[in-house]
């Protein structure tokens, strides 16, 4: 990008409507993206520039578009699971957790306690993996290398653990309708709670990097302020919202999977700049951390799937022996199981924000309609009202801030 | 539909507010799983949707989402649903308007975008994968596919696996590129027969 015409000139760009008149002949409209490195997959944004300040920025959108909600539409509510994990595709797991809890509640089934913990601690690890992408790729953005390599080599011990439970790194399906797909594997906690040993020294690392480092607060402080009230009007959640210092978190305020039973504090910014996102989601990995030991002392013993098995497949080895085994097996992995008709709209707390999932069942084994609330996708609708006005160099500072994954925008 | 247990006793406020303000508007409301949905006529849905927001006791300031539904079968074919979410007060409320019929292709609901600004991509969602329009939309263009798609692909007569391609033809026979059109790396096919091989 060479931009050499004129320096940076203070401009007031409150009405977007009123660029004609102001535009002069220096104004310049350039690309950024969408293979740009730091738009983190495929965002295009087209902005309109005076010399380096931005007079108009336009988010384009729908290069990863695959049909996720038409496909799942042909598909039954189990195979359906599997194109979840594939929209926020650096958490899979939570995606997971969402459709299968709303699938849950039309069916009116309760999980036994251990799928209960066993999801939040996966969950609350999912969490953590996902921010640690965002630090990295974040940090990464703004010319922080080092912490993209440790950020990268703590989220490696997260997927080995994901790997252990269901034989995937990434797009596991281990938590479906009913439970979880397998019981947790015997090394699991062993594994966790040497994670939660080492984790809050290396997130003192992470802090000791950049929290209180001059140059990042240079790049972050009072960058991209995105005010409380536009925050909410845009339909900001998760720590976009936070770190304007609304405290919604849909764990406290709409409690599912039993998180009301768990102590943790939700973290909230002040100022609303890229800077408080950031601490906000620093801080979150904290209360993660608190979430996953009291899921790990507080996990019962017994089974991990609901005992039903018009819902959840019997162990594989009563095919032989017993014939309505064998009927049940044929059935969920042919037909599938019907779900009774009706709708439901269920609110989860993502990494990115409220992940909705608004189901809509006919009774057939099909979901009608499955729609999906994306959080990064109202997150990045306040992207323009965050940079306009600003420079260059601070989109990147504040797309590394909204945490978006196009997967899940465009879905 | 399922069984609706509707209890009088314990009504939603959203609903009885809007049921309250607005008799004529409202056509049917639930309350299922906790779940409360009020069915209002298309026209009055900014209205209604702004009461809720500026309603002290209700006070709906978030948009969580709009998106549709389609039942090609039922004679209001689509369904149009917005969540709304309340941060002060907690309460949340599903709102629908039904439209659509044979005549009209591509039926029209007001735009909530001046209520709540997060409209804006969500019905321009709706608009691509649908086809429903928002009247007053400033930028009613298509968001996940390219802006010359043909079609709605989340309406049910849309097809799944996409659309008919002519048959391939076999036998050295490949259709010749269009004059100008690029050409493919693909070979004819050649056809080994048995007898050209072996006397």
């Amino acid at each position: 990008m060479t931009m050499s015409m004129g320096g940076p000139r203070s401009l007031d760009v409150d009405e977007s409507e009123q660029l004609d008149e102001r535009t002069r002949r220096d104004a310049m409209t350039i690309n950024m993206g969408p293979q740009h490195p730091s738009t983190h997959g495929v965002l295009r944004l087209i902005l309109t520039l005076d010399g380096e300040t931005i007079l108009k920025a336009e988010p384009e959108v729908g290069y990863l578009h695959t049909g996720i909600e038409k496909t799942a539409e042909s598909k039954s509510y189990f195979k359906a699971l599997v194109v979840t994990d594939r929209m926020d595709y650096l958490a899979p797991l939570a995606n997971n957790l969402g459709y299968s809890l709303a699938v849950e509640r039309l069916l009116d089934i309760e999980v036994p306690e251990k799928a209960i913990f066993a999801r939040v601690a996966l969950a609350e690890l999912q969490r953590i993996a996902s921010h640690l992408v965002w630090l990295a790729s974040s940090a990464l953005d703004l010319g922080a290398q080092s912490v993209f390599l440790y950020c990268f080599r703590e989220r490696e011990i997260i997927l080995d653990i994901f790997e252990l439970c269901s034989g995937v790194r990434m797009m596991t399906s281990y938590i479906m309708p009913g439970g979880l797909q397998a019981d947790l594997p015997p090394g699991f906690d062993t594994q966790v709670r040497a994670f939660l040993k080492l984790f809050p020294d290396r997130l003192r690392e992470y802090h000791g990097l950049l929290t209180n480092n001059q140059l990042w607060i240079d790049r972050t402080r009072g960058v991209s302020v995105l005010s409380a009230e536009d925050a909410v009007a845009f339909g900001c959640t998760g720590g976009t919202l936070r770190g304007s210092g609304i405290a919604y978190d849909v764990r406290k305020v709409y409690p599912y999977s039993g998180y009301e039973r768990f102590d943790f504090d939700v973290p909230v910014g002040t100022n609303g700049d890229v800077y408080d996102r950031y601490l906000v989601r620093m801080l979150e990995m904290d209360q993660s951390l608190r979430i996953i030991q009291q899921a790990l002392d507080g996990m019962p013993e017994g089974r991990w799937a609901v005992d039903d098995p018009k819902v959840v497949a019997p162990p594989k080895y009563e095919i032989s022996s017993n014939m309505e085994s064998l009927i049940h097996h044929f059935k969920l992995y042919t037909e599938g199981y019907r779900v009774p008709a009706g709708e439901t709209y269920l609110r989860t707390e993502s990494p990115k924000g409220e992940l909705g999932f608004y189901l809509v069942s006919d009774g057939g084994p099909h979901p009608y309609r499955m729609h999906v609330r994306a959080p990064s996708f109202a997150n990045l609708q306040a992207l323009p009202k965050m940079i306009e006005g600003s420079q260059l160099a601070d989109v990147v500072a504040a797309i590394g801030s909204i945490d978006i994954v196009l997967g899940e925008v465009d879905r | 539909m399922a069984q609706e247990n509707q209890q009088p006793a314990s009504i939603h406020p959203a609903v009885a507010f809007v049921r309250d303000r607005f008799p004529s508007e409202v056509i049917e409301s639930s309350e299922i799983r906790g779940e409360a949905t009020l069915v209002v006529k298309p026209e009055s849905i900014v209205p209604v949707c702004l009461a809720l927001r500026d309603e002290p006791s209700l006070r709906m300031d978030m948009l969580s989402s709009i998106t549709a539904v389609d039942w090609p079968e039922r004679l209001p074919r689509f369904d149009v649903v917005y969540h709304l979410l309340s941060l002060p007060t907690g309460h949340n409320v599903r709102l629908k308007v039904r439209v659509g019929d044979d005549e009209t292709p591509h039926p029209e609901v007001p735009s909530a975008i001046l209520v709540w600004p997060a409209a804006n991509w969500f019905e321009r969602e709706v608009w691509d994968l649908f086809g429903i329009t928002f009247t007053g939309h400033p930028n009613m263009r298509r968001i996940e596919l390219p802006d010359d798609w043909v079609g709605h692909p989340l309406r049910k007569d849309y097809p799944l696996t996409g659309f008919s391609l002519p048959e391939p033809q076999w036998g050295g026979q490949v259709p010749a590129p269009a004059p100008g059109e690029p050409k493919t790396g693909r070979r004819p096919l050649r056809v080994i027969r048995p007898d050209s091989t072996r006397k």
